[in-house]
């Protein structure tokens, strides 16, 4: 009798809870019903009813409190207030993990509006898959947006996404740190070589790098190549298309970057270390140089950094190299990061409308500036007040005067295979596990 | 009682979700995961059949190979050095007794109740050449200590002793488990024959732990096979792939380089080497179960 009622009680228990199961799940599939179904209502009604809207965001910017990630909430917050009939719903994952549940999405359907990489190692397989949606170029005309700058957007002449900033590689600066011990910036690359020596011996790191993520070993690459070359855009693609990177640029440049490594001028175990690490070392105090972007402009103005260091951060682009044909003001710059909308959006007007909401020039470029948090791709200069930091002067500079830019890192320039070939590569030829001849032909191998 | 049970529709709704739960979280992925590995799918977009293609450039693929090495070195690490230990420690532990058995139990497991992420930034501080606590000590005791600890000669080394670190309180805890259930009495009476601490260990615990050793060296070894997050965010198979881990291969090619189908073919071959290991070491366990035995019969 008693086996028989705990029997039974086990087997209600068990079809209650699949009960349940079962209708928790309907539950959520009503609600998700509902709210396609509300956004399917103001699709037909065109929005001239002002019906609610929901647009979904994907962000790969975190940090809504700081640098770009605020800049975005601003605008997004800025858009709910003159469209109260419009709600936002942000979802903002870091890099990796956005890319990952990127393809995810791709399958399952992607949110209205989302940040990309105007970057072949990113955009050629999303386009090919088609989850963006095409844009019209010349609604763009008149939205300030850098000569080429959109490039790296476009498919066969469409344009699928527009680019959020511009940016360039540089080597940050101690200037306190050069001036008290009689250290200028180098005008050569065989001067900033022979820096190493004299830091090192000061008990300083010479430069500061975040080699452990492989990517801006090579950016430092790209660097170098276009320092030599004056133009690697073509030799890379070509190089790409026939799986052979063989030019002698290649060699020269991989050479360069290697003696960098030899002369010390990276700290030791620089090939391991990540982002956060590297940076520290530099602001801190411990490294006199740091190479990153220009998006870093903002540690002048973050009150975590010391006041001694972050008054006296400084720039200057790679120096010119031995028979190079690249003057000092062609700069390493690139437009990386920027936002498309997604081709099956129910609310895809509504999607295009934020966009371009967010390209006015008083939002993405004015805001970011005021931030400083680096170049946007369109004209800022109606934004200067005087009051920047010096940093941000100096990068305006480099970046106004400059008489040639690289585009796209060579990295970016392949399929993503490429890039975790290379970027992984990158760390064994530089610190001389490999040869140089092994690292061209290994990361030539990635794309045959 | 018994009708229920015999009832074949009560047995059928009994075993229905469980079932349900095997077909479409486990076989169903399983099967997909063959079957984009013999394609050329990105993770996006469509897939096309490209037949053996995949594991062809897969068994020339040098990191791979470095990366299933470097995870048979990690299984040979756990069972040869942190398997030992930690059956030693779990029998000191038990003839402990008092506050110190608990405490040190508690001290030992430690590790593995604090989050992976945390106990990689922690060993990324303690190996940092610059001012990481392994150098720092070394300069304590007059050495140069500018070692880097994750050069390519020592990263491998370097994180083996993470992961081992890290994996010893639970195989610990097991065996203390296990060990706690041996009847004492077996080691009263061999006191009373006059047998050492080492052969009361020796005789009686290691024989009696055999059924426990077989489960936690299999377990090992499938978690040295799986090891991804520690590596992941320890050094994330740096420099140039030196501490790569399958896993870890695999999750890279399939999310990072936008190659799902070839990582899906890593997959297969992975789950592959992974039975086989299972299979092996149990045919190893049970061919000294019957020795032994039979010895101790006859």
């Amino acid at each position: 009798m008693k086996r028989k009622l705990v029997s039974v009680v086990l087997a209600t228990t068990m079809l209650a809870t699949m009960v349940t199961g079962c209708g928790g799940k309907d539950n959520s599939s009503a609600d998700g019903a509902a709210g396609t179904e509300k956004s399917d209502d103001s699709g037909s009604n065109g929005g001239a009813s002002g019906d609610a809207v929901t647009l979904k965001v994907y962000s790969n910017l975190p940090d809504r409190n700081n640098g770009q990630g605020l800049v975005e909430q601003m605008i997004i917050d800025d858009y709910m207030e003159e469209n109260p009939n419009v709600t936002i719903e942000v979802e903002a994952l870091d890099e990796e993990a956005y890319k990952t549940k990127f393809k995810a999405y791709s399958m399952e359907g992607m949110p209205d509006v989302v940040s990309i990489w105007g970057q072949p190692s990113f955009l050629d397989e999303v386009l090919d898959a088609g989850v963006l949606a095409e844009l019209n170029e010349a609604d763009y005309a008149d939205y300030g947006f850098l000569d080429g700058s959109l490039e790296g957007f476009k498919k066969d002449g469409k344009l699928y996404g527009l680019p959020r900033n511009t940016d360039v590689a540089v080597f940050y600066y101690n200037q306190k740190i050069f001036d008290d011990n009689g250290w200028s910036v180098p005008e050569t690359y065989d001067d900033l070589l022979a820096l190493a020596g004299p830091i090192k011996d000061a008990g300083l790191i010479p430069v500061a790098m975040d080699g452990g993520d492989g990517w801006p070993m090579a950016v430092y690459l790209s660097d170098l190549m276009f320092k030599i070359t004056g133009d690697y855009h073509q030799t890379a693609l070509d190089a790409l298309a026939n799986a052979d990177f063989s030019d002698p640029a290649f060699t020269e440049a991989t050479q360069l970057m290697k003696d960098a490594a030899d002369a010390g001028l990276f700290q030791n175990g620089y090939d391991s270390q990540d982002y956060g690490t590297a940076m520290n070392l530099f602001t801190n105090g411990q490294a006199a140089m740091f190479y990153m972007g220009s998006w870093e402009t903002s540690m002048a103005t973050n009150e975590d950094i010391p006041e001694e260091v972050r008054e006296n951060i400084r720039v200057f682009t790679m120096p010119v190299v031995k028979d190079g044909k690249a003057t000092a003001t062609d700069i390493e710059a690139w437009n990386g990061g920027g936002y498309a909308v997604s081709a099956n959006s129910e609310v895809k007007d509504e999607a295009i409308k934020f966009l371009n909401y967010m390209y006015q020039p008083d939002k993405l470029s004015k805001y970011g500036w005021e931030n400083g948090v680096g170049m946007s791709a369109q004209d800022q200069s109606a934004y200067m007040t005087g009051d920047e930091t010096e940093l941000q002067k100096q990068i305006v500079d480099i970046v106004s005067q400059s008489t040639k830019v690289s585009g796209t890192t060579i990295n970016d320039l392949g399929p993503a295979a490429f890039k975790t070939a290379i970027e992984s590569q990158i760390q064994g030829v530089s610190n001389g596990t490999i040869t140089i001849d092994e690292f061209l032909t290994g990361i030539a191998d990635s794309v045959k | 009682m018994t009708k229920l049970y015999s009832n074949k529709k009560v047995i059928a709704i009994l075993v229905l979700p469980g079932l349900l739960l095997f077909l479409f979280a486990i076989l169903a992925p399983i099967c997909l995961s063959v079957y984009y590995g013999f394609t050329d799918y990105s993770g996006m977009g469509k897939a096309t059949w490209v037949g053996l293609k995949n594991y062809q450039e897969l068994f020339k693929d040098e990191v791979f190979w470095i990366s299933l090495r470097n995870s048979l070195f990690l299984a040979i690490g756990f069972i040869c050095i942190q398997h030992p230990l930690a059956i030693i420690v779990a029998a000191v532990l038990d003839k402990l007794g008092g506050w110190g058995e608990g405490f040190f139990r508690c001290v030992f497991f430690i590790p593995n109740v604090i989050s992976v992420a945390v106990i990689a930034y922690l060993w990324k501080f303690i190996y940092n050449p610059d001012f990481g606590l392994l150098n720092n000590v070394i300069k304590m005791f007059g050495g140069k200590g500018d070692i880097n600890w994750f050069s390519s000669e020592n990263a491998i080394w370097a994180v083996l002793v993470v992961l081992i670190w890290h994996g010893f309180g639970w195989g610990m805890l097991i065996y203390y488990t296990g060990i706690k259930n041996i009847d004492p009495t077996l080691y009263e009476a061999a006191e009373i024959d006059g047998a050492t601490k080492a052969q009361a260990f020796l005789r009686i615990t290691l024989p009696l732990m055999k059924p426990v050793i077989q489960v936690n060296v299999t377990m090992a070894f499938i978690s040295a096979l799986k090891q991804m997050e520690t590596v992941y965010l320890l050094t994330n198979g740096g420099p140039n792939n030196r501490t790569q881990f399958t896993a870890n291969y695999l999750y890279q090619q399939a999310f990072k380089a936008f190659r799902y189908g070839y990582g899906n073919a890593i997959g297969v071959v992975f789950i592959i080497i992974c039975l086989l290991a299972t299979v092996f070491l149990n045919w190893v366990f049970e061919e000294r179960n019957g020795f032994k035995f039979g010895r101790a019969k006859a």
